[in-house]
């Protein structure tokens, strides 16, 4: 397996070439594991407190083993940073043809440092790369910079794929995306933010080189074998035909979405309680990933004759809106039309903002505002001017957006971390506190999904190493009650399905978190995970793909410690960063507060908080009381240089 | 002898083209439901509604419910009265 | 061109006799206008087939996804103008055979399909003019590539992320996959029989009206 690491210093200009070695895959697979590495590493030379703005940060992107192979399914590419909004680890993942792209040009991992002293971006082609001036650039958004770019570099050798940010990133606000190809985004954590503080506007790649397989007829073999599980299932129709909005029907029956910051948890409007909506508008193309042979992505081109307010937003084409866009749209802000919903996709993706922590952000003071909490006064005081806080008034939305975006009054300046850090700056500005009204886990704001009923669910939002997170231990096996997974995971047991109680959750939290460690470090996409032929086993199943690719061949426990390995330098990175127990936590909303409606009215999350936590950290054998790792288990892991870390810096628990 | 009621959703919909309907089945069982089920509406049922060897319900990409929140499975009893809500979503976004 | 006896390149067997006539390709492969997700993965697909020692690149594709939004006659209107530049397999001998100098082309007795025989070709090129339909292409190191129908099972065809519409006809999509293979009189009749669409919001809607649904949240 050869793989290229390209050190990028910003500050200084200097470009080098690292060869990975074998071993680096053998210990952290590559992906999400070799980048949380590769930062890892540059914390032990450079201050890990240091401000996530400032030029010590790093900014590490990588593609996995299985990009552009011919898999079908390693799609992803990952950044991955210390989070300014969040101000932990930070890390985001994007899928699209970029990623690939950067594997064709020569390289798997890229680690920027420093700071440019003036507008730049980076090119890479063919194994060389170049540092750029972008002042020309500056000012654009994302979908004018990929196209400039494209202009600038045309189509030899091949087409240009970019890694861009808008004015959300320029502005370094906290919670701004990286935007893949102009439409892909890599949202959480505020990479985009980063990448602003490093006066990096873009990444651009052209790439005429191959990708080595070690074993080509294997990887065909797999690639088939794959295929022709998902043709046989009839619900696969509906997930390409609809992406996750397929999701919108079934939530609302189960009461899942998170409406009006999550006051309710039920899409109110007509026309987006159903997926039919999407329907109807779709007659496009749909469009996917590269090298990916399920496309469950399409394009939407409004012809004004949709819905009342599409006159608005005629001739707008943009991707059709995912569920977490309608959720953060339809349901978090309450806008009930789906131009609307489509437009508000449009334009975070646009200023290069994640629509997760924005929404989060504006929901909050819109929330505030109507139990009457802001005066007049506040107001002004605020946005500097009057301004309405409407439920579902799109141009209010649009106004707080640009606010945040821009960072141009009281309001944008405190919430530009989000809700989180937006409540607690503005409880401690007005001297009143309004943390009731702010939804967030562990520092992060949610995503806009609800999670009550759901004691995995509620478990990531606490422990998820990147704050408030649904995808780092995605609680399958628990919302959609698969007893059949839970049996085969816990040797019989099945309690991890039953949702009534707090026993195996933790564990399941744990055991899933591996997984997807896994699948992230793989680059494989999670729906593909979701949808594989065993059902949620990528330690068996991308096991096999990963040794056609690398010819590292492991066994499903040998895979499941590798995962729980790249979990646990997660961990200690946060660990370093002084996290304790008190930090697993999530707010009192979710805590205290009875969902009403839905399948499973009047749950509150502190009825098993407390123990499905201990059990996570049992399972994970780290200390209860401060959630800190120990020595042995990291040894047992072959991580004994990182428990030496932690040691000296007081993060190991003493036991 | 009893009765049971079966909401469809999304895909399910578009192949009943009813949004609900009642069965009587002479066993309480989940096993009986989808046989019916496949039995009046087909294949195309058959490849939603069932996993690749055609023993199980499909687990991938689907959810079915009763009316206390609780996934079905194959093996499961159902009770008089019962509703079972068929659904299909991929979680996430 | 048929007067050169055809020998397959690694065994060196004859495949046709001097002067035999060679049929011409029954199966070929089709691709619909303007309905591509552009999501490349014949490309990929197609370099790792035609790569035993394992180098996976989509510039050595022997089909390109191409955005051409000049839509043709029998394309559907909705997408956004990307196809799949693949090779027609005209018959035989094809415009690109006819063309070259070297007689590098030989038939796939299996397929009947005209391949390049690489130890032949001298790279001048020629074929790639004399290709009507812009699909030969020239890999990065000036090696000529031509779809050669994978023995008879092209691996775009099975890669497509459109694929399963083939099995899917007048089922859920009203659409037709991107990639075909198969005879012109199959090809012809996909594409003039559609499937009826199902128009799901109308169902939605009469459900709504005849009260079996209810609009209350």
């Amino acid at each position: 397996m050869e793989s290229r690491l390209l050190h990028v210093n910003l500050t200084t200009g200097e470009l080098r070439v690292e060869q990975l070695p074998h071993a680096m895959f053998e210990r952290w697979i590559g992906g999400s594991g070799i980048n949380n590495w590769i930062m890892w590493e540059h914390f032990l030379k450079h201050d890990i407190n240091c401000d996530p703005r400032s030029p010590d940060n790093i900014f590490v992107f990588g593609v996995g083993p299985l990009a552009g192979t011919g898999s079908g399914s390693g799609i992803k590419g990952r950044i991955t940073f210390k989070s300014p909004c969040y101000g932990i680890f930070g890390d985001s993942a994007a899928g699209g043809k970029f990623p690939y792209m950067v594997r064709f040009a020569g390289f798997d991992h890229i680690a920027i440092t420093g700071k440019a002293p003036r507008p730049v971006y980076l090119y890479l082609c063919d194994g060389h790369a170049d540092i750029r001036d972008a002042t020309h650039l500056w000012g654009k958004n994302t979908a004018e910079t990929h196209t400039a770019l494209n202009t600038e570099l045309g189509d030899y050798p091949s087409h240009v794929h970019t890694l861009t940010i808008g004015q959300a990133g320029e502005h370094q606000v906290g919670i701004a995306a990286v935007v893949s190809d102009a439409s892909r985004i890599h949202a959480r954590g505020g990479g985009g933010c980063v990448m602003g503080s490093k006066n990096l506007k873009a990444i651009a790649v052209q790439g005429s080189g191959g990708v080595r397989v070690a074993n080509p007829a294997g990887m065909l073999k797999w690639s088939r074998e794959f295929r022709a599980s998902i043709d046989r299932n009839e619900a696969i129709y509906g997930f390409k035909r609809r992406g996750t909005l397929g999701a919108v029907e079934m939530y609302q029956h189960i009461g899942s979405h998170f409406w009006r910051n999550n006051q309710g948890n039920m899409f109110r409007g007509d026309e987006v309680r159903s997926d039919n909506w999407v329907k109807k508008y779709h007659k496009y193309s749909e469009v996917c990933s590269a090298d990916c042979f399920i496309a469950c992505d399409g394009r939407y081109k409004i012809d004004g004759s949709e819905s009342e307010k599409a006159q608005k937003y005629v001739g707008e084409t943009f991707r059709r809106p995912e569920y977490l866009t309608t959720g953060s749209a339809a349901g978090a802000l309450d806008l009930r039309d789906w131009a609307e919903v489509a437009h508000w996709g449009k334009i975070t993706n646009d200023y290069g903002i994640d629509n997760q922590d924005l929404s989060c952000a504006i929901s909050f003071i819109m929330e505030v505002n109507q139990h009457g909490l802001l005066s007049e006064r506040d107001i002004g005081e605020l946005f500097g001017r009057a301004q309405s806080l409407e439920w579902g008034n799109m141009e209010d939305v649009e106004t707080l957006m640009a606010d945040i975006v821009y960072r141009r009054n009281l309001f944008g300046e405190l919430f530009h971390d989000g809700p989180y850090w937006g409540a607690l700056r503005y409880s401690a500005r007005t001297g009143r506190n309004f943390m009731k009204y702010s939804i967030y886990g562990k520092g992060g704001a949610s995503f806009t999904e609800e999670m009550r009923p759901f004691p995995t669910w509620m478990n990531n939002m606490a422990v998820a190493s990147r704050g408030a997170d649904h995808l780092k231990g995605i609680g399958l096996i628990e919302k959609f009650q698969r007893r059949d997974l839970s049996k085969r995971y816990f040797n019989g047991r099945l309690e991890a399905a039953d949702l009534s109680t707090p026993v195996l959750k933790g564990a399941c939290t744990a055991l899933v978190e591996n997984q997807v460690a896994l699948i992230n470090s793989y680059g494989v996409c999670l729906f593909h995970w979701m949808l594989d032929p065993t059902g949620y086993a990528p330690e068996e199943y991308y096991g096999r793909a990963f040794a056609e690719v690398t010819g590292i061949d492991r066994t499903p426990e040998e895979l499941m410690r590798d995962g729980e390995r790249i979990c646990n330098l997660e961990k200690a990175f946060n660990s370093r960063l002084g996290l304790r127990r008190e930090h697993d936590t999530i707010c009192e909303r979710w805590m205290f507060e009875p969902t009403t409606e839905g399948m499973y009215p009047g749950r509150v999350a502190a009825d098993m908080f407390e123990t499905v936590l201990d059990e996570y950290y049992e399972w994970r054998g780290w200390e209860r009381d401060t959630g800190l790792q120990t020595a042995s288990r990291l040894e047992s892991l072959g991580m004994g240089d990182v428990a030496e870390v932690l040691a000296a810096d007081g993060a190991l628990a003493r036991g | 002898m009893i009765t049971v009621h079966a909401q469809y959703q999304a895909r399910f919909r578009e192949i009943t083209q009813v949004e609900r309907e009642s069965f009587e089945l002479e066993t309480p069982r989940v096993a009986e439901l989808a046989t019916r089920l496949t039995g009046k509406y087909g294949p195309t049922m058959q490849a939603l509604l069932m996993d690749a060897d055609g023993e199980n319900l499909n687990t991938r990409g689907t959810l079915y419910l009763n009316s206390r929140g609780e996934r079905v499975f194959i093996e499961d009893p159902l009770y008089d009265g019962d509703t079972i809500y068929f659904m299909v979503g991929i979680a996430g976004g | 061109m048929s007067r050169t006896p055809q020998t397959e390149m690694v065994t060196g067997a004859v495949w046709y006799q001097p002067g035999d006539e060679i049929p011409d390709v029954d199966q070929k492969l089709y691709a619909l206008q303007n309905q591509c997700t552009d999501c490349n993965i014949c490309e990929v697909a197609c370099s790792l087939v035609h790569s035993p020692d394992g180098i996976v690149n989509p510039l050595l594709a022997r089909l390109k996804v191409n955005h051409s939004p000049q839509v043709g006659k029998r394309a559907p209107t909705h997408g956004f103008g990307f196809a799949a530049d693949i090779c027609h397999h005209c018959g035989n001998p094809p415009p690109c055979a006819e063309v070259c100098p070297a007689d590098a082309f030989y038939y796939d007795p299996k397929t009947n399909v005209a391949v390049i025989a690489q130890d032949k070709c001298i790279g001048c090129m020629e074929c790639v003019p004399g290709c009507p339909f812009d699909v030969i292409f020239v890999a990065p190191d000036g090696e000529l590539l031509k779809c050669d129908l994978c023995g008879g099972e092209p691996a775009c065809v099975e890669a497509c992320a459109t694929r399963p519409e083939l099995n899917n006809v007048g089922k859920q999509y009203n659409r037709a996959p991107v990639l075909f293979h198969a005879d012109s009189a199959t090809y012809r009749a996909v594409l003039q029989d559609k499937p009826e669409p199902r128009d799901e919001v109308g169902m939605m809607q009469a459900m709504l009206e005849k009260g079996m649904v209810s609009s209350a949240a």
